[in-house]
């Protein structure tokens, strides 16, 4: 607000110094430069200031910049033809008083002062108020387009936390029921499922501040994933890793393998009475990292592109690379439904 | 009592049985791990009670039950459904959430053994293509809400092209069955075709007026009026006569 003000007066001094320099080079120019020219400037310029002072003071008071934009203009007209009669009334009483009037003036009635005046002062006044609500307009859709785009990174930050939050209560349920089981049937099994569940959900709980995680590090979540939900499918559910070893330090999105991994248990295997095979692929293709999960299913017509698992997983490629990222959802052959994500390798 | 468990995950029903051991009064006849093997479980055995889990591969719990002619008991054991248990909570049906805690299922059991001594079920002599009896359950679902009916409550039948509107109580959801199709396996010392669109309880018949053309209007509990058809109207007034 301070420096606001303070740029304000700087406008007005540099403004009105201009009009000054101007109007001497002119009068210099034409040999008209005296005393009494002088001075009718200066009272000119004082009271230009205090009047356009004033007319600031308006516009603030009945909040003009906040109304609508053709308020705006007809105030402003309004405004600027008021002023410039004030001025112009002024000014000849001033003049009238200090016998500064020139022979044009007393040429003519005080209407006709009045009419003469009043244009001029119009004019300096029209040009005052356009740059006075330009800059304040530009500064307002400016000030609101940042506004706009801080909002978008909030979302995106926001979208990127649930994201990382998100995980499938049916699944943590099911896990605990199936625990349940195993605590008689075979306790070993049953401790090492509580470990892995306990893994599951701390790294759903960590809201880090990272974009990335290691490739291994994404995997470790998913082993831990896919060895609860063989627990539960048994010999439904097959499990194939195919990675190469040196994808695995590779930086790739938190929670992001574990999406798709989780859509292909959700939509694949536990649609299948008999069950299938969940693949993962990790490899170098074409300058991409491509990173990939195979299902036995059918992909159902469309994709449902709504769907927490897809629309998530394409927002999150797109906030993280643009259009550098790849995403693939398709029928490989009549068994198989993958879901490939391409990497630009930096 | 007999029982049937149905769930995909063998883990999720051998617990179930576990649990089930503390109750004598439940005997586990049979386990299914998906819907098929479900309804042929239930036409052999004919349990008094199923124990059903909703998500299963293929068809869903609900699926399995609108294919099912007359409904057994059913305690739903679901682990986590959104959409479920919205449907469990607008009309109460009772239901179980996995992990199963050991005192909600001593309630449940409880419960149902309190309707069984109320209205005993009669054992059916031929199980198959037998007429439905008043006191037998269908389950109805439509859109978000799923019921179990008795057939002692719907008060009208009505056709809506391959569907038939179920009215009971406030609600009138819609079943993929014919009329012709519902016809053959209602009562009919209870169920009555009053014309080609509609069949009536005639229990649930609060007033009967004459009509046009010597048929007869009908005015049911729930203030629908069913119009008799010329022909029924001779056959009506037959069976209420002595």
């Amino acid at each position: 607000m301070n420096s606001n003000y303070t740029k304000y007066w700087l406008y007005q001094a540099g403004g009105w110094g201009a009009f000054a320099l101007i109007n001497i080079f002119f009068a210099v120019t034409f040999d008209r430069l005296n005393m009494e020219y002088v001075t009718r400037m200066f009272i000119f310029i004082v009271l230009g200031i205090a009047i356009t002072h004033g007319v600031r003071w308006l516009v603030h008071r009945i909040d003009l910049l906040l109304k609508p934009l053709n308020q705006q203009v007809v105030g402003f007209i309004f405004l600027t033809l008021l002023a410039g009669i004030l001025l112009a009334t002024i000014e000849i009483g001033v003049f009238h008083m200090v016998n500064l009037e020139t022979k044009e003036m007393t040429d003519l009635s005080f209407f006709g002062q009045l009419v003469a005046f009043g244009f001029n002062s119009f004019v300096y006044l029209f040009i005052w108020n356009c740059i006075y609500f330009i800059h304040h307009y530009v500064d307002k859709t400016r000030k609101q387009q940042l506004d706009t785009l801080k909002l978008e990174s909030l979302v995106k930050e926001l979208e990127l936390k649930t994201i990382k939050a998100h995980i499938n209560p049916h699944f943590i349920f099911n896990s605990l029921n199936g625990i349940r089981a195993l605590v008689v049937e075979n306790p070993e099994r049953a401790r090492k499922a509580i470990t892995e569940l306990s893994n599951i959900l701390r790294s759903s709980m960590q809201t880090e501040k990272s974009e990335s995680v290691t490739l291994e590090r994404e995997l470790n979540i998913v082993k831990d994933y896919l060895a609860l939900e063989n627990m539960r499918f048994e010999d439904r559910l097959k499990i194939v890793y195919t990675v190469d070893e040196d994808t695995l330090d590779l930086p790739v999105p938190p929670m992001m393998l574990q999406t798709l991994v989780e859509n292909a248990i959700k939509h694949g295997i536990s649609k299948q009475v008999s069950g299938g095979v969940v693949k993962i692929i990790s490899d170098f293709k074409n300058g991409y990292h491509e990173l990939a999960v195979q299902n036995t299913g059918k992909l159902n017509g469309k994709a449902n592109k709504e769907g927490f698992g897809l629309s998530s997983t394409l927002n999150r490629l797109n906030i993280l690379f643009g259009d550098k990222a790849k995403f693939e959802l398709k029928q490989v052959d009549a068994q198989l439904v993958e879901a490939k994500v391409q990497f630009p390798l930096q | 009592m007999k029982a049937v468990i149905i769930d995909d995950e063998r883990l999720a029903r051998t617990e179930l049985k576990k649990l089930l051991q503390d109750f004598p009064e439940i005997e586990v006849v049979d386990e299914a791990a998906n819907a098929e093997e479900g309804i042929a479980k239930i036409d052999s055995l004919q349990p008094d009670l199923i124990f059903l889990d909703i998500q299963m591969p293929g068809k869903t719990g609900f699926d399995m039950l609108r294919e099912l002619d007359r409904a057994p008991h059913v305690i739903f054991t679901t682990a986590y459904d959104e959409y479920a248990l919205k449907a469990f909570e607008v009309n109460a049906l009772d239901y179980l959430l996995k992990p199963v805690e050991p005192k909600r299922l001593a309630d449940a059991i409880q419960k149902l053994g309190a309707v069984e001594t109320k209205e005993p079920r009669i054992i059916q002599e031929n199980i198959n293509n037998s007429i439905l009896s008043e006191n037998d359950q269908v389950f109805v679902k439509d859109g978000e809400r799923c019921w179990f009916v008795k057939l002692s409550e719907i008060r009208l039948f009505e056709s809506v092209g391959n569907y038939a509107k179920v009215f009971f109580g406030p609600n009138k959801p819609l079943i993929l069955k014919s009329l012709n199709a519902l016809e053959e396996r209602l009562d009919q010392k209870m169920f009555f075709r009053a014309n080609r669109k509609h069949i009536i309880n005639l229990r649930l018949i609060e007033k009967i007026e004459p009509y046009f053309n010597g048929g007869l209007l009908l005015e049911l509990k729930g203030g629908e009026k069913i119009e008799v058809s010329r022909r029924q109207t001779v056959k009506f007034k037959e069976m209420m006569s002595l």
